[in-house]
């Protein structure tokens, strides 16, 4: 198990390495100039000139990437070429709204569609089948900023039970903050609810095919033990690697509910970073998406033998 | 079960509500909530900075002077303004019993301490060029001959000093303590003289500003655009961070918050039908239209360009564009200018057939232009459509290209474009209007007018002091720019704000930058 971790983690410093070597240079080949942007129409060549020195991209880009990658190294991120805040904690703030939201989003998607999706399967082609198999395909369709919105509407503007805007933390008042979070979370939950419940309705059917399946049947096993002692384990697993992707893109930030929600999260501020051309926060961001990918992806790996131990580490 | 079950998500639901309402909104009875777009740079004045975080800003700190609301320049810190024969000195006379936010007296010392840190390159004051002689007049001195009265020496005179001082985006020149820096020097935080102090900034998420007790009201009837009496008639204000404009208008629907500065016009146009909502509408000094590339093989024919000024139908596509909030204007002198004169409005005649003639003369026979546009700020884009197929009706084969702003910018900057809409900001005297456009391209290839006659009009304009002088002359560069039509100026743009009824006493002004001194909220 620990060998496993090592060489998981081990693994990950070479990827990481690429990707802060692609992440510099894809950025830089964006058009568009972060001097200039925030001059904007008024810059004047010397301004420009001034500028551009005092932001350090007068340099080579080879020299520039050495001089943030020897800071990386340290932990040291940089600071935001817009706000000349400190990017390393800027990012874990803003990364700690967004796992806030997706972790119980996800967590509450799970605990729902898996046992939807076991039972779809286990009445599967009745109408209840039906109903659930189509309920599970609109929230798949269903775009979440438009869902966000409609629910804005519904819970916001015509029943006033919820704010529209804004954001507080757990750790200053935990009451008001979850008045801020319900909208997102049921956003995202309702969205990834589709998803989760296919993936386990489409694994349960192919466990229940199988002949130990059958086999627990014809041993006088009643059809509950059968679905959740025997086909659930078996069929979890294929779900939770789903859960475990759906982790790893959620983390990496929910762009577009977070503008509807005006939440301070990674996937806003990254979105502001590319339209700054804010090149510290840019990298500082992926850099970490990377690593919460790798992360995530190592845990679903080692909980993998628990739903199915047939798999060994 | 059921009924129970949605019992108990409806008292959920509203129990959490109210602690939001409790606890997020109404936190003080008298606190005006104003939707920014975009969360502000940081919170030192004029450095790093950009609208949203002049418009916060500009509440915390006053300079010497100001805009009025008609964008002429007043006193604000000064009592009086005198300048000396010769132009090249200016003397402020400083209102007495002034405080900071800290509990200090303003005094000359500390005006002297805030210029001479602004004009010190290591500031990063963006308008330092405006007065270290790279934009105009040079500052040589400042003296303070007695504790309220600072004087400025300038090694020429300048028609545009004052106006420079107040601009929005230098921060106003706003005047701080010495206590707004740490002791190694860095900024810590604005300590001004202004109607309302920075309380707290949670970046991404809100700005907090409280009223200033002290805070000394000029003896004037009311306010007046940046000056005027600046009373805090709320308790405190807070800037909420909304980027998505779809949210914007439903927190104000919601009274999440009151005031939203800047709708678009389809926006304004819908809120306006709501109940609850008022928008109010000002023409601003933005200068919107299409650039040409006058070095470009094709438009470097003057009569290419002025067939495209004729295949426009102004009053149409400005109605379309605004809404029918705006008026069509060709010139770069603003509408709401002050220098905005008979002569200014003689623009150019939406005359389809005259379009053909000049492109029949010039040779024309269809070759593609290229124009660039965006879809950031979707009033360029529409821009540029409408222009497109207006142009094709006269035989113009218009060709637009869709680039994200970071790069059209880069592209104007470069002179690397053939055509583009385009939109300048808000310039407040017109001699700053036409310097943005004018200039040498192969020294500067971001200009659009490279025209050395109309230059020297522009050098004598900026020089010069006596206003029926400089009209005189701003009417002559207007009309050497309608000749050479090097763009297209098609219309100044509007602001619109749309406001809860509760809000009492706020209104949209050509400098765009909302106001928050003088404005009440009305108990519901």
């Amino acid at each position: 198990m620990l060998r496993f971790i090592l060489q998981k983690l081990g693994m990950a410093i070479p990827t990481l390495l690429l990707i802060s070597v692609m992440v510099f240079a894809l950025i830089r080949l964006i058009p568009g100039d972060p001097a200039l942007l925030m001059l904007g129409d008024m810059a004047d060549p010397q301004s420009l000139a001034d500028m551009r020195r005092n932001l350090g991209l007068d340099h080579s880009l080879v020299t520039q990437f050495l001089i943030w990658f020897k800071a990386v190294l340290s932990f040291d991120l940089g600071f935001s070429i817009s706000t000349k805040q400190a990017v390393l904690p800027l990012i874990l703030d803003r990364f700690s709204v967004s796992a806030t939201i997706v972790l119980v989003s996800v967590f509450l998607a799970t605990i729902i569609a898996v046992p939807v999706g076991v039972i779809a399967a286990w009445k599967q082609n009745s109408s209840l089948d039906l109903g659930l198999v189509t309920v599970a395909t609109l929230l798949l369709s269903i775009p979440s900023f438009w869902l966000g919105l409609l629910l804005l509407n519904a819970f916001g503007i015509q029943l006033g039970w919820l704010p529209v805007v804004g954001y507080v933390s757990f750790a200053q008042a935990p009451w008001q903050a979850m008045s801020y979070m319900v909208l997102p979370v049921l956003t995202l939950t309702l969205v990834e609810l589709g998803a989760i419940t296919r993936m386990a309705r489409a694994s349960t059917i192919e466990v229940l095919r199988l002949e130990y399946i059958a086999h627990a049947r014809a041993k006088g096993l009643s059809e509950r033990a059968v679905l959740w002692k025997h086909a659930l384990p078996n069929a979890f697993a294929p779900t939770w690697t789903l859960v475990g992707l759906i982790l790893g893109n959620l983390l990496g930030g929910i762009a577009v509910l977070e503008t509807v929600f005006t939440l301070p999260g990674i996937g806003r501020l990254m979105v502001d970073a590319i339209f700054a051309r804010d090149y510290p926060v840019l990298q500082g961001c992926l850099l970490l998406i990377t690593f919460i990918y790798v992360l995530v992806n190592l845990c679903v790996d080692l909980l993998y033998p628990l739903f199915d131990p047939r798999v060994k580490l | 079960m059921h009924r129970l079950l949605n019992r108990s998500l409806c008292v959920t639901l509203q129990a959490l509500g109210l602690v939001a309402l409790g606890a997020g909104f109404a936190q003080a009875e008298s606190t005006l909530r104003v939707g920014l777009n975009a969360d502000i740079r940081s919170t030192e004045p004029g450095v790093n900075r950009d609208e949203n975080t002049d418009t916060v800003m500009l509440h915390i700190v006053e300079g010497l002077v100001a805009h009025r609301e008609d964008a002429s320049v007043g006193p604000l810190l000064a009592r009086e303004v005198q300048l000396s024969d010769d132009g090249m000195t200016y003397t402020f006379k400083l209102r007495e019993g002034v405080h900071f936010q800290n509990g200090a007296t303003l005094t000359a010392a500390d005006v002297k301490w805030t210029w001479e840190r602004y004009l010190n390159p290591q500031t990063q004051w963006r308008c330092l060029a405006e007065f270290d002689g790279r934009g105009g007049a040079k500052i040589t001195g400042i003296e303070t001959p007695y504790p309220l009265t600072v004087v400025f020496h300038l090694d020429q005179p300048s028609g545009l000093f004052l106006a420079s001082m107040a601009r929005p985006d230098c921060g106003g020149s706003g005047i701080l303590h010495p206590d707004s820096l740490a002791a190694d020097g860095r900024w810590k935080a604005p300590i001004g003289t202004g109607p309302f102090s920075l309380t707290e900034w949670k970046p991404g998420q809100y700005v907090v500003l409280s009223r200033f007790k002290n805070y000394s009201l000029r003896d004037d009837k009311g306010p007046d655009g940046f000056t005027g009496k600046k009373q805090a008639l709320v308790d405190s204000l807070r800037f909420m961070v909304i980027p998505d404009p779809s949210s914007a208008k439903a927190a104000l629907m919601s009274n999440n918050i009151q005031l939203l500065p800047n709708v678009s016009a389809s926006d304004a146009h819908e809120l306006q039908a709501m109940p609850g909502v008022q928008v109010s509408v000002s023409p601003i000094m933005a200068i919107c239209g299409l650039l040409f590339q006058t070095n470009d093989p094709l438009l470097k024919d003057v009569r290419i360009r002025q067939a495209i000024a004729h295949s426009l139908d102004y009053v149409q596509m400005v109605s379309a564009l605004s809404n029918g909030l705006s008026e069509p204007n060709n010139s770069a002198i603003p509408q709401t200018s002050p220098f905005y004169s008979a002569t200014a409005k003689q623009g150019y005649s939406y005359d389809p057939q005259e379009a053909q003639r000049l492109l029949k003369e010039a040779g024309y026979h269809g070759q593609p232009i290229k124009m660039i546009v965006n879809k950031r700020y979707q009033q360029m884009f529409d821009m540029g459509l409408l222009s497109q197929a207006m142009a094709q009706a006269s035989g113009l084969n218009i060709q637009m290209e869709t680039l994200e702003w970071g790069t059209q910018l880069e592209r104007y900057q470069s002179g690397n474009y053939q055509m583009m809409a385009f939109s300048y900001s808000s310039r407040l005297d017109p001699a700053t209007g036409f310097d943005s456009l004018m200039g040498d391209k192969s020294k500067e290839p971001r200009k659009v007018w490279d025209n050395p006659q109309a230059q020297a009009v522009l050098r004598e304009a900026v020089r010069q002091s006596d206003t029926a002088k400089r009209q005189e002359l701003f009417d002559q560069l207007h009309r050497m720019m309608i000749q050479d039509t090097p763009m297209v100026i098609i219309y100044n743009g509007t602001v619109a704000a749309a406001l809860r009824d509760s809000v009492k006493g706020f209104h949209s002004w050509p400098v765009s930058s909302p106001r928050l001194w003088g404005v009440s909220l009305a108990t519901q």
